[in-house]
């Protein structure tokens, strides 16, 4: 086994950039590649002249796909994997199976779960009167769980190498998975109202009639097709029709 | 606006496009986020939470799964932002949403067509690549990373322009298209944010969570 003292640090600020060269021939893998070149750069100093490491690099930039945020898991796991003598094909396999679970974990906790939560906590604080801080505070608070995230994920990558489905089982992070969504529907559902009041407020009965007509028509229609209509399309054909209707009725 | 104006609007739509994708997903892509520092820059910081608040109820209807193609909220908002200020009525913002949603869906489809483009450098690197060579590695990465900056001031600067040609010709329109658009514009936001949240609440169990946080929103509504 090589004794390598981790170049953790560059790995993580590589990370950021992960989806830098996004494409749909190997989805984020050359970002997946650049960043898990720190982390190999012991192979080079190695009897075959620095052939295993550019193996390596070439495995670690093939197709990988999954949530940017978890991404470092299977940097630090192939990585280890690679330093560990682990066979190419094992991390061929390792690789390909991380990409499913690290897409459906992080689409979870992130995507429907961390980023609505406090953007229905921000809206709420915005509807009862904060200013630019509570923008700030969005800002600050997700990105303590954002990076704290990134940076556990490719620790423990590290640290567990071809083992790392075990690192999947954590404890806190399936804890955060079972209560990120309800929590989600709670701060959604307690800034509804208030949103929907800072709305609605300064607006006369008419208008405010107006807007609760296109509010119930535009959610039929998106519970109705879901997936063929989209909101964006919705929302122009209101403010188009009620520009005309504006028009007409002046 | 003045030029020092437009030059921070750009360099701030270029961070927020870039952010969405491929430098850092720290979040300035948000509406929320990119509406009220806009706004904070042309010293309209109502303008910019209102816009911001509008376009983050329609971003919740969006999920960024994989290869999925979406509209591009960021650099829409700051041009609807800069639109209303341009515009100089508390009412303009519906027909900035307007405007702004259309700059989303060019937004949008100038991802797919940066995608695209990255698939072909790579598949012209594809050799190197295979071989492990580190500086090939770096420059096709690098370069995603610049075409990304150049696609997102290129919008920006689109969106603006676009904001500046609606606030010359929106100028003559009666006062009840202004108030009917921001009537309609807030209606559909509010469709989508449910809509959203109506697909991201999971199982139905969730549903007592949601009622939950209506009841205490609404208790809070009825003692404010």
């Amino acid at each position: 086994m090589v004794r390598v003292k981790p170049r953790l640090g560059a790995a993580l600020l590589r990370l950021f950039t992960v989806q830098g060269s996004w494409n749909y021939d190997r989805m984020i893998g050359v970002g997946v590649g650049l960043a898990e070149e720190p982390l190999l750069r012991e192979l080079r100093s190695g009897p075959d002249n620095g052939a295993a490491y550019r193996a390596a690099v070439a495995r670690g930039a093939r197709f990988f796909n999954s949530h940017p945020y978890l991404a470092g898991l299977a940097v630090g796991a192939a990585a280890r994997a690679e330093l560990d003598g682990a066979p190419p094909e094992q991390i061929e396999r390792l690789r390909s199976a991380l990409c499913g679970p690290l897409g459906a974990m992080g689409d979870r906790l992130v995507w429907t779960g961390w980023l609505p939560l406090l953007s229905a906590a921000t809206l709420a604080a915005l509807a009862l009167g904060a200013g630019w801080w509570g923008v700030a505070a969005f800002l600050v608070i997700y990105n303590l769980g954002h990076v704290a995230l990134r940076w556990w994920a490719l620790r423990a990558g590290w640290a567990a190498g071809t083992q790392v489905v075990g690192a999947l089982r954590n404890p806190v992070l399936q804890r955060a998975l079972g209560a990120v969504v309800p929590a989600m529907a709670l701060v959604f559902g307690f800034s509804l109202p208030l949103v929907t009041r800072a709305l609605v407020r300064q607006f006369p009965l008419d208008l405010g009639i107006v807007c609760a007509a296109v509010a119930a028509v535009g959610l039929a229609l998106l519970r109705w097709r879901p997936g063929r209509i989209a909101s964006l399309w919705m929302g122009l054909g209101a403010v188009l029709l009620a520009a005309v209707g504006g028009w007409l009725w002046r | 606006m003045t030029h020092l104006e437009i030059g921070l609007l750009l360099a701030w739509g270029t961070l927020v496009g870039v952010d969405l994708v491929s430098v850092g997903q720290l979040m300035i892509a948000r509406p929320i986020v990119a509406g009220t520092i806009a706004g904070l820059l042309l010293g309209d910081a109502a303008s910019g939470i209102r816009l911001g608040l509008i376009f983050e109820l329609f971003q919740f209807d969006i999920l960024p799964f994989g290869a999925v193609r979406y509209p591009e909220y960021g650099p829409a908002t700051i041009a609807a932002v800069a639109a209303t200020h341009l515009m100089k009525r508390p009412d303009a913002w519906g027909i900035a949403t307007g405007m702004g949603l259309v700059v989303a869906v060019v937004a949008g489809s100038s991802l797919h067509w940066l995608r695209e483009l990255n698939a072909r450098v790579v598949r012209r690197a594809a050799a190197a690549l295979e071989a492990g060579d580190v500086r090939v590695l770096a420059r096709v990465h690098l370069g995603g990373l610049a075409r990304d900056a150049v696609r997102a001031l290129v919008v920006t600067t689109l969106g603006l322009l676009t904001a500046w040609l609606v606030a010359r010709d929106a100028a003559e329109l009666p006062a009840r298209v202004f108030s009917a658009t921001a009537a309609a514009s807030a209606g559909a936001a509010l469709a989508a944010a449910v809509a959203g949240l109506l697909r991201l609440k999971g199982p139905r169990s969730n549903l007592r969570w949601l009622a939950a946080g209506l009841a205490g929103g609404m208790a809070v509504l009825w003692f404010a």
